[in-house]
């Protein structure tokens, strides 16, 4: 008997000692060697997951996409922005994710590794100053930091405007310097303030054909969810707007989708250009403009076109079936005349694709263009094709997500005047996804987003050099 | 009430009075007495006659075993005492003449031969047998027979058995034939012994508390492929509802509220005294709702079951600690049988019917059901030898063809189980059992895990965008439509291919010393090992057939393993003192358990179809998930007895895990109650009330946070082939258990000789520093929630229990039980934290959710008001649509029985709930059904405000469910060499539901997704089947 009380006391001693922890501590995680490469590489898979987030949201609720599914947003489309709503929750998490990566990286794993360059730390600024451009961009306003003080979307611009001046100062890389620049030209843009915009737009063409794409990993669950909702996903979830068909899809796969994830662009030098040109029709020079939009025409002719089998595309997501699936005619509001080549046939044959920016504009659109309003109109239609599937065109209809509920709920800080939806009168009156079919099948779109731009952009939410 | 206490005290005093006066005249002569002293009290019983005799004669006779009876003749009276006596007697008119008969009387004795048996007709071995108001007793032998002489009639035997209602009979004379005596249950049975949550053995009535015992025999009447299913009508003061019909479901079991808004409300289970899994940790790889619905009580084993027993979570479980805020259900296996060998074979069959009741389409029936078979075979052996070695052997085999087309829903089980017993010397003993159970069952896809899924697909509208879409209100199709829809839905179902198998291996070893008569020490150890392996094959022919388009790259299989080692392994020393008046029962142990869970994802895609391993696929992707828990504890327990009907009990016990913060020790839970057994007062003395105890006890039992909870962690996932970092969890260094604190207080009374047995109480369970996942805010940065001890979480409700036997006769009985629950559930507090969900959708859909002020988990969606044309006008978000918990709950059953036929019935109920239609509110947006919306909104706005007045679509969830009703014939042959007995059952299985809602009100798997691990408390009916009905028949020999 005694043998088993010594049996039990030695076995409860041996099973009360092994207890492992599977998981990797912050004590542990600092004090190992090498720390901020792996803090950089979260920052670049957090970049990606961010762009998933507002890249599908953005196109839902723009006029680029209609939701035709049951996965997603399904109010994002007809404008419901609601404090409380799971994506609204999911956009900012995300973009401040980033945010909050950023900032422990600087403050906690960068001192903590021995072994960091200060190429590290500019990468790192890098993502601060983004996540706070996409939060001013995106959001009426947004806490500075985790449960901080609510800071508006102009002063969150200024945030990423001093954290992109750390980024370029410590780093010698010029194709990141350039990035920087542009980013800020952006904020500057944002902010309306022209003279910033345009030295930093100037001075980012250094780089003539600067593109910054992040990559994604689809055999490490981080697949690129807009090629999932255009592409890879079948039946087919986001159908876009009829005129913006051949834009669809920008990004595809061949072979086994997760093996074949394709980058999505964070910053291009189209938008230096696009930026240029707002700025020279804000001081009444057409001419100026047109040769900036004739030089935007010239890049994106040899960005990249590839031909890609899309016959499975057959906009079969549900919700409605009156998508067009052949080479129909389609004119951009009642007022407009039909235009060909806009709605793709995919089942003659490839189709192209334009992996980094495509447009319908011409040479000669441009030039028959005559007013401050026609050419300010042709800017924001290419702005809207260039930007296709990147998650841009919401700043131009000047719709802003609020903070959301769960942030309200855990942060004092949030007054109610930030969770309401910014959404402009102008837009919100609309429906932006719609369009009609007529007898032969030519397609007529509802309203022409880029026009009602132009007939308010006076109004601050939109146009902000005007 | 001041009012009623002077009449309920008069009302007391009357039955005590009353009572004692009749008891005292029917007691006359006991036992030996003076031959001469018994003629006395003869006259004096009969004083109109006068008796003449010459005393001397009867000088110094003695006799044994005479009792006057009041109620017969003198004349009887007298032929008895010639019986017993040297005496003859002469009565003529008035005058009675006595004198000594010189002849030595050969005293003679009668014998009364029977059988004792319970209801099932199993015999009763060891049941007392004695003669009212003599000393004379024996007992039953192992087949239950027994033979007792009496001397005098009539005469009236006794029987009793622990745990059963004393039998008496009267015989006016001999019986020429073996008598047979039949036993009921008493529900009761305060006497009888029980072990879970005290540490070691202590009668019932010495607890404070409640302590449900289920016998083996009550389980294997009903008819069931898995023990929580066995159970649910069966535990008076517990709601077992199992949220699907297909197998492996989860159930959701809840006793006192849901008293965690982190864990579910499921008991821990322990098995002759190892814990088994039981849904203790989610499913987290795969993310498929197949995955996470699974329910590893689905296969616990059952078959060798001697009894189980239960017990709420409060000072019940106290001495569980950290883990038993939920209560616990203990298995004890069967380890030994009669004496000799005995083997008996069981065969079960019928047919399985879908539970159509609950479809909207007629046609849906028709696409997505068929008939199907059940099949089930037990052989068991049992047998114990003279030296005290008894064993116990037992293997069944089921299987279930499922009433899905195609065999989708098909389950095989196979179970093989062992017990022994050994007295290996005078005072030790030792106790063993093995079990091994073999599952296997094949689950479709349910609830809408995108594309087609078969309820989906049919019921929710989605066929109108599935496949090549059909038009969706399936009974306007005609003939060739729903040919074209069946013919595409017969290829879907037939090319899935979704498999589970568990083996399951679980072993308890124990050991009792008894180094001095008052001592005793126990060791138990013992182990639980299931793995679970899940496959789902996706291939491209599925694909295409569901898709409309031809896929050829995109075939896939997912394993998923998960495979789960629990150790437990406890001690505990008892030590009883009686002095004077008062009892000691002292207890004190150490209980430890170690859990692993090691869960293994590999997948393959891009696969050709014929191939079921993944290393044919083009890309090969994997995963695991670890979690170990390890949980000790320390308890002391004082019993304390005084004159056997007041008792005391204190405990406590003291709690170490790894799970807890840094800044958090041992945790303590203490526990404090008396019962006090009024009807053991000499002065309380009633034939009215058979038994009356007074109970009251407080108590506190826990939650154990998970594994590494409490811990701030950096997460990998990988990057382009890289390690990229992110936050894991914010980390807790407070970290605790949380503690439910539970007042409660009751009374068990037994009216009219246990035909009336009424158990009332009332609970107060509050949750303090309950585990709250609160949602990260998103400017943390953070996307896991982390747990934190900030809520409080109130039940309270009455408990009654009440078991009436209006018919109990030598051929017939017939009884009835019930039980009445109120259930209030109410988060007081979310300490500043935001609402969050357990279950559904997004914020702005339909979600169960937790928030100060609200019952957990109830329903949250939109509130739509339609104006005077039926349109709507306004909508407010994030409305309260109702409770999922319903305010009453129990069960009902009923038993017959007339000589060797039985039969039975029992079902379970409900009131109070709501439950959201969220197929209703689908059908509504496809355009399949117009639901409960007005026609001006849909001429208006067509079906695009459809998310905008989910409130149409919530439901009452009040039912009545008649889960089992049975029939049995026992045919014993006398004689027959071949056997000992047959018994013939017939069984339906679920054959009536009566509903408020138009949805099963159990079938909520979607609201349920997370029953694994995870706080669920019902409440969508999304996409779920039923579960189905069976026709079943029985065969059981025992030789």
């Amino acid at each position: 008997m005694k043998k088993i009380i010594i049996y039990i006391v030695l076995i409860t001693g041996l099973f009360s000692a092994c207890v492992e922890n599977p998981n990797v501590t912050e004590d542990v995680y600092l004090s190992n060697p090498h720390a901020v490469s792996s803090w950089l590489n979260g920052l670049k898979r957090q970049l990606a997951k961010t762009s998933n987030t507002v890249t599908i949201n953005v196109a839902i609720t723009s006029d680029n996409y209609f939701n035709n599914y049951s996965q997603y947003s399904k109010v994002f489309d007809v404008l419901q922005i609601d404090y409380f709503d799971v994506d609204v929750n999911a956009i900012q998490a995300d973009v401040q994710a980033l945010r909050e990566l950023a900032t422990y990286g600087i403050e906690t794993v960068y001192p903590a590794d021995e072994n960091a360059t200060e190429e590290d730390l500019s990468f790192i600024y890098f993502c601060l100053g983004y996540s706070n451009i996409l939060g001013g961009e995106l959001f009426t306003g947004l806490p500075a930091s985790n449960l901080g003080e609510v800071l508006s979307s102009a002063q969150t611009l200024e945030v990423a405007l001093e954290a992109l001046d750390q980024a370029i100062a410590f780093t010698d890389d010029q194709q990141m310097i350039a990035v920087c620049q542009l980013l800020k030209a952006r904020a500057y843009y944002n902010l309306g303030d022209a003279n910033n915009a345009y030295t930093e737009a100037t001075e980012a063409l250094a780089v003539p054909e600067l593109l910054y794409q992040i990559a994604y990993d689809g055999v490490n669950s981080l697949s690129n969810e807009m090629q999932n909702a255009t592409y890879d996903a079948l039946p087919n979830r986001l159908a876009p707007l009829p005129r913006l068909d051949f834009l669809d899809p920008k990004y595809y796969s061949t072979g086994t989708p997760s093996t074949d994830q394709k980058p999505v662009t964070l910053v291009k030098a189209e938008e230096a250009y696009l930026i240029l040109a707002e700025i020279a029709l804000a001081q009444n020079d057409i001419a100026t403009a047109k040769s900036n939009l004739i030089g935007l025409l010239s890049l994106i002719n040899i960005r990249p076109k590839v031909l890609v089998d899309d016959s499975g595309e057959t906009r079969n997501g549900g919700n409605r079936t009156d998508y067009p699936l052949t080479a129909v005619k389609v004119r951009f509001d009642a007022n407009s005349d039909f235009k060909s080549g806009l709605v793709l046939d995919r089942q003659q044959g490839s189709i192209t694709v334009s992996t980094v920016s495509g447009t319908h504009v011409t040479a000669a659109d441009i030039d028959n263009a005559q007013t401050i309003d026609d050419v300010l109109y042709h800017v924001y239609l290419m702005r809207q094709e260039v930007f296709m599937s990147e998650g841009r065109r919401l700043t131009d209809l000047g719709i802003k997500y609020p903070i959301s509920q769960i942030e309200q709920d855990n942060n004092s800080n949030v007054s109610d005047e930030y969770i309401e939806a910014q959404i402009p009168s102008f837009v919100a009156d609309k429906n932006l996804d719609d369009f009609s079919t007529d007898a032969d099948g030519n397609i007529t779109i509802t309203v022409d987003m880029n026009k009602i731009i132009v007939e308010n952009k006076n109004d601050v939410a939109i146009v902000p050099f005007f | 009430m001041k009012k009623h206490l002077p009449l309920i005290m008069l009302l007391f005093t009357l039955l005590v009075t009353a009572n004692y006066s009749y008891a005292n005249a029917l007691t006359i002569a006991y036992e030996q007495k003076k031959l001469k002293s018994l003629i006395e009290e003869l006259q004096l019983q009969f004083e109109e006659m006068e008796f003449v005799y010459n005393p001397n004669s009867f000088e110094g006779l003695l006799v044994n075993d005479f009792i006057i009876q009041r109620s017969s003749s003198l004349k009887a009276n007298l032929d008895n005492l010639e019986k017993v006596a040297p005496i003859s007697y002469l009565v003529d008119g008035h005058t009675v003449a006595l004198k000594r008969v010189d002849m030595p009387v050969k005293v003679q004795e009668y014998q009364i031969k029977g059988i004792v048996s319970d209801e099932q007709q199993i015999p009763i071995p060891g049941a007392t047998i004695v003669i009212q108001g003599t000393n004379r007793g024996t007992s039953t032998d192992m087949e239950g027979h027994f033979s007792i002489t009496s001397n005098t009639f009539p005469t009236t035997i006794e029987i009793s058995y622990l745990g059963y209602n004393t039998l008496t009979r009267t015989f006016t004379e001999t019986p020429l034939e073996v008598q047979s005596f039949i036993m009921t249950t008493s529900m009761e049975a305060l006497n009888e012994v029980v072990v879970t949550g005290q540490g070691a053995d202590v009668r019932k009535k010495r607890l404070p508390t409640q302590v449900t015992t289920i016998k083996g025999e009550d389980l294997e009447k009903i008819s069931s492929q898995r023990i929580d299913q066995q159970l649910s009508a069966q535990l008076p003061n517990a709601q077992i509802n199992l949220t699907g019909g297909q197998a492996g479901a989860t159930s959701i079991i809840r006793a006192r509220g849901v008293n965690s808004a982190f864990l579910n409300s499921t008991p821990i289970i322990y098995l002759d005294g190892v814990r088994l899994d039981n849904l203790n940790t989610r499913a987290t790889l795969g993310g498929s709702s197949q995955g996470s619905s699974m329910s590893a009580i689905a296969d616990i084993p059952m078959d060798n079951i001697e009894k189980i027993e239960y017990i709420n979570g409060g000072a019940a479980t106290t001495l569980y600690g950290s883990d038993a805020a939920n209560g616990v259900i203990q298995i004890f296996t069967k380890k030994g049988g009669k004496m000799g060998t005995h083997v008996s074979v069981m065969a079960e069959s019928g047919i399985e019917t879908p539970t159509a009741d609950f479809l909207y389409f007629d046609r849906s029936k028709d696409l997505l059901f068929r008939n199907g078979l059940y099949q089930k075979y037990n052989l068991n052996l049992n047998g114990r030898s003279s030296t005290d070695f008894g064993y116990n052997f037992s293997a069944s085999f089921m299987n279930s063809s499922g009433v899905q087309i195609h065999d989708q829903n098909e389950n095989m089980k196979a179970d093989f189980s062992t017990g022994f017993k050994a007295k290996i010397a005078d005072n030790f003993d030792y106790e063993s059992s093995f079990i091994y159970v073999h599952n296997q069952y094949k689950r479709n896809r349910n609830g809408n895990q995108g594309g087609y899924t078969g309820l989906w697909f049919a019921e929710d509208g989605a066929s109108k965008i599935t496949g090549p879409g059909f038009n969706n209100r399936l009974d306007e199709l005609s003939e060739e439509e729903f040919e074209e829809m069946k013919a595409f839905v017969d290829n879907a179902e037939r090319l899935q291919d979704n498999q589970i198998i568990v083996n399951r291996f679980t072993t308890s070893q124990s050991f009792k010393y008894k180094p001095i008569e008052s001592l005793m020490l126990k060791f138990t150890g013992g182990l639980d090992y299931r793995a679970q392996e899940q496959t789902v094959v996706q291939t491209n022919e599925y694909l295409t057939a569901t898709r409309g388009q031809e896929i050829t790259d995109q075939g896939s299989i997912q394993n998923i393993q998960r495979n789960y080692l629990g150790i437990t392994l406890e001690f505990t020393a008892q030590h009883t003192y009686n002095t004077g008046d008062f009892s000691f029962i002292s207890t004190v142990g150490g209980q430890l358990f170690r859990n692993k869970d090691h869960q293994i994802l590999y997948s393959g895609t891009n696969i050709r179809d014929g191939a079921l391993t993944i290393s044919d696929a083009a890309v090969k992707d994997s995963d695991e998930f670890l979690s170990e828990v390890l949980n000790y504890g320390i308890y002391a327990q004082e019993n304390i007895g005084y004159k056997d009907k007041l008792f005391l009990d204190l405990g406590i016990r003291g709690d170490r895990n790894p799970a807890f913060g840094d800044n958090i020790g041992t945790q303590f839970y203490p526990k404090a109650g008396a019962s006090y057994m009024m009807s053991q007062e000499s002065w309380f003395n009633t034939n009215l009330i058979s038994s009356l105890r007074f109970r009251g006890s407080f108590g506190i039992a826990g939650n154990l946070p998970p594994a590494y909870a409490n811990e701030k962690t950096i997460v990998f996932d990988g990057y382009l082939g890289n390690q990229a970092a992110a936050f894991g969890q914010p980390g807790n260094e407070n970290l605790k258990p949380e503690k439910t604190h539970t007042i409660e207080g009751g009374v068990d009374i037994a009216f009219l000789r246990n035909r009336v047995n009424l158990s009332a109480g009332y609970y107060r369970s509050l949750t303090k520093d309950a585990l709250f996942y609160i949602p990260s805010s998103p400017s943390s940065g953070y996307t896991v929630s982390q747990l934190q001890n900030i809520g409080e979480i109130e039940n309270y409700g009455l408990e009654f229990s009440v078991q009436v036997t209006p018919i109990q006769t030598d051929n017939i009985s017939l009884s009835f039980n019930a039980s009445v629950n109120t259930l209030h559930n109410e988060v007081l507090d979310a300490g500043g934290a935001p609402a969050f969900n357990l279950n559904g959708f997004s914020a702005r859909t339909l979600q169960t959710v937790v928030q100060e002020g609200y019952p957990i988990g109830f329903i949250r969606g939109n509130y739509g008001t339609f104006d005077e044309n039926g349109v709507l006008e306004e909508t407010i978000p994030q409305s309260y649509l109702g409770t999922t918990i319903p305010d009453l709950f129990g069960n009902i059953g009923m038993n017959f029985s007339y000589k060797d036929f039985n039969l039975f019935a029992n079902g379970s109920y409900q009131s109070g709930g709501y439950g959201a239609n969220w197929d209703a509110q689908f059908r509504y947006y496809y355009g399949a059904a117009e639901g409960n919306i007005p026609q001006g909104e849909i001429d208006a706005n067509g079906r695009a405000n459809w998310l905008n007045f989910t409130n149409r679509f919530v439901e009452k969830t009040d039912f009545l469910k008649i889960r089992t009703i049975g029939a049995s014939y026992t045919f014993r042959p006398g004689n027959s060499k071949a056997f000992d007995y047959i018994i013939l059952g017939i069984t339906a299985v679920n054959p009536f539901n009566f509903t408020a809602s138009s949805f099963d009100p159990e079938a909520t798997i979607s609201g349920a997704a997370q029953g694994q691990g995870g706080a669920s408390t019902g409440g969508i009916s999304y996409a779920t089947y039923s579960a189905p009905r069976q026709f079943l028949t029985s065969l059981k020999i025992n030789f």
